[in-house]
């Protein structure tokens, strides 16, 4: 198993508020990692970090052989980190073409126009937006969106693509069509790093989960083993909860 | 000017065709091109046609001195209309403070061909008038443009009037008095042309950059300055590239007009009458697109002839020419490129159709 991306120790303040305290764990080339935590977990805040919107205040996070923790954004891009935003932010002047282009005229790819429009074709394509290519995005609806973000951040070529709830505001054939777009985008070889809230989404791509809960790892491990934690459920339903499900599927097994 | 309408080179085969941006105003050539055409016509004309050809060849007056004036003058804000745009439009910097470069350009070509002062022929002074401002415009871009909006505006102003104050202030600039370059008689041709071919060089470096890759991470920018960098663009980079490209193409601009006006001082090269002009033609023609400026000048430039320069109704024009800011900008933001090339309501293509329908 080659490591592609290990945060060590990583802790991020916001004035008196630690949004991320010591997190620690790696991500194998070629995996599919969830994170999961309830809201204000610090999920968005690690992927940031990740991506270098913001600068860890300790700890150090490698990806490949780079020390990324502290390095401007564009730099981490150009060395194959992709990723999306939870509130989408296209480029909104421009058609969804364009938007895919831009892509793939910067980050990993660096290509010349000329050739940065047929990568965007290639990846609208696979994010099964090749029909709406010449739209304005101002035209598109949320999952579209979330769909051309993805694109986006594909058109880069990443090594690592992370995926900040693509999935959120789906509807069930929604979310099947992403399930399957993330699942292909995976099998063409990119690491994949996600947050999601959908349970069903976590089960159904993520080999292992790292649960944050209040900016500290709550637990890591396979889905089900982890969402049967109780310090997981806890984290979640709250206290009188937990211990009443406990007892419960405590009674059922025994 | 043909160079600048030159479709785009033939995609590779098996690739398929960029499109052209939307945001370079994409259908609207034609009507440009007339335009264009009638522009280069004048200045091709112009020298055939000044009084004193017109009587030996007994041909009729065209074009007078003041009307060649009046053509230097557009070019010298088409110069700098097309230079505010790259970072007003293209990136989406606001900046209020692009007469400095105009300053600068026009002090460091004033320093250069003075008598007293360097003494150079005129024409270096014209090749490094560029040079100051983009070096200023380098360093103090780095720290302006870490803001954004309207306090990005104030610090961009801020900052011109202040280079203003200082250049005002040193006797070696020529203090409040200002510095003389020497005058060259019956030379107008000259400057219209040293003019015209300023902005065209404006117009052409915009379109290089607005085809590159460097125009696409600009826009990128403008749109949304996160997601362009998490994508790659080096956004500090970018920025201060382009804020560097307007100074020197606006200290060109200075330059020329330095040796041309045989006179320049404080209140002339920092004028806050060209700063806000530019703004209002970049806007006024639409911002963002490669003709947008060019337009915007040659409206607002006939109007402020026309009308504003008038003095019975001078008072009338200076509301009416802030009326027609604020219609342009809540009808038509895009700006009258927009009306020919647009997807608005106001737009040619919409009346066409709009028309078709009620004939039908």
């Amino acid at each position: 198993m080659t490591v592609l991306l290990a945060i060590n120790g990583v802790t991020k303040r916001f004035g008196g508020v630690a949004a991320l305290r010591e997190v620690t764990f790696e991500v194998a080339e070629g995996e599919i990692l969830g994170v999961i935590g309830p809201n204000g977990a610090g999920k968005t805040t690690l992927l940031d970090c990740i991506s270098g919107v913001v600068r860890p205040d300790a700890g150090t996070i490698t990806f490949g052989a780079h020390e990324i923790g502290h390095e401007r954004p564009h730099r981490i891009a150009r060395l194959g980190v992709g990723r999306t935003f939870q509130i989408v932010k296209p480029f909104t002047s421009m058609t969804v073409r364009e938007n895919a282009a831009v892509g793939a005229l910067f980050g990993a790819s660096r290509l010349p126009p000329a050739r940065a429009f047929a990568v965007a074709d290639e990846v609208l394509e696979r994010v099964g937006m090749a029909a709406k290519a010449s739209q304005p995005v101002a035209s598109l609806t949320i999952p579209d969106r979330k769909r051309l973000e993805v694109a986006r951040a594909l058109a880069t070529r990443p090594r690592l693509l992370l995926l900040d709830e693509v999935m959120a505001g789906l509807n069930p054939v929604e979310m099947d069509e992403a399930l399957e777009m993330v699942r292909s985008v995976h099998r063409s070889g990119v690491t994949i790093v996600l947050i999601e809230h959908v349970m069903r989404v976590v089960v159904g791509v993520c080999r292992r989960v790292v649960v944050l809960h209040f900016g500290e790892m709550l637990a890591e491990g396979a889905p089900d083993d982890v969402l049967r934690d109780p310090r997981v459920i806890e984290a979640y339903l709250g206290e009188k909860y937990a211990k009443k499900l406990l007892a419960t599927t405590g009674e059922r097994d025994g | 000017m043909e160079q600048v309408q030159v479709p785009p080179p033939p995609s590779p085969p098996g690739t398929a065709p960029a499109p052209r941006a939307r945001v370079n105003g994409g259908r609207l050539r034609r009507p440009l091109l007339i335009v264009f055409l009638l522009a280069v016509l004048l200045v091709l004309l112009a020298p055939l046609t000044t009084t004193d050809q017109a009587d030996s060849l007994g041909v009729p007056v065209l074009v007078d001195r003041s009307q060649i004036r009046i053509l230097t003058t557009v070019a010298m804000f088409v110069v700098m209309a097309s230079g505010w745009n790259l970072v007003g439009g293209l990136t989406g910097y606001g900046s209020f403070g692009n007469v400095a470069f105009f300053g600068l350009g026009a002090y460091t070509c004033a320093v250069a061909v003075d008598v007293h002062r360097l003494h150079l022929p005129m024409a270096a002074g014209i090749a490094f008038a560029p040079l100051v401002p983009a070096a200023f415009a380098a360093l103090v871009g780095l720290a302006l443009l870490r803001l954004r909006g309207h306090y990005f505006a104030i610090a961009t102003l801020g900052t011109a009037v202040a280079v203003g104050e200082v250049v005002k202030n040193v006797d070696y600039l020529g203090g409040a008095t200002g510095l003389f370059p020497p005058i060259l008689h019956s030379a107008d041709l000259l400057f219209l042309y040293l003019m015209v071919g300023a902005a065209l060089l404006a117009v052409i470096v915009s379109r290089l950059i607005l085809r590159s890759r460097f125009g696409y991470g600009l826009i990128a920018i403008r749109e949304n300055e996160e997601a362009a960098s998490v994508i790659g663009v080096n956004t500090t980079a970018y920025k201060v590239g382009a804020f560097t490209v307007a100074a020197a193409l606006t200290g060109l601009a200075g330059g020329v007009f330095a040796v041309w006006n045989s006179f320049i001082n404080q209140e002339l090269g920092f004028s806050l009458d060209f700063n806000i002009q530019m703004i209002l033609m970049a806007v006024l023609g639409g911002a963002g697109t490669l003709f947008g400026p060019v337009l915007g000048v040659i409206v607002l430039e006939f109007l402020l002839q026309n009308v504003a320069g008038r003095s019975d109704v001078a008072v009338y024009a200076q509301i009416g020419l802030g009326l027609l800011l604020a219609v342009t900008v809540i009808f038509v933001p895009r700006g009258i490129v927009d009306f020919f090339g647009g997807s608005s309501r106001l737009s040619l293509a919409h009346l066409r159709r709009a028309l078709r329908e009620t004939s039908a």
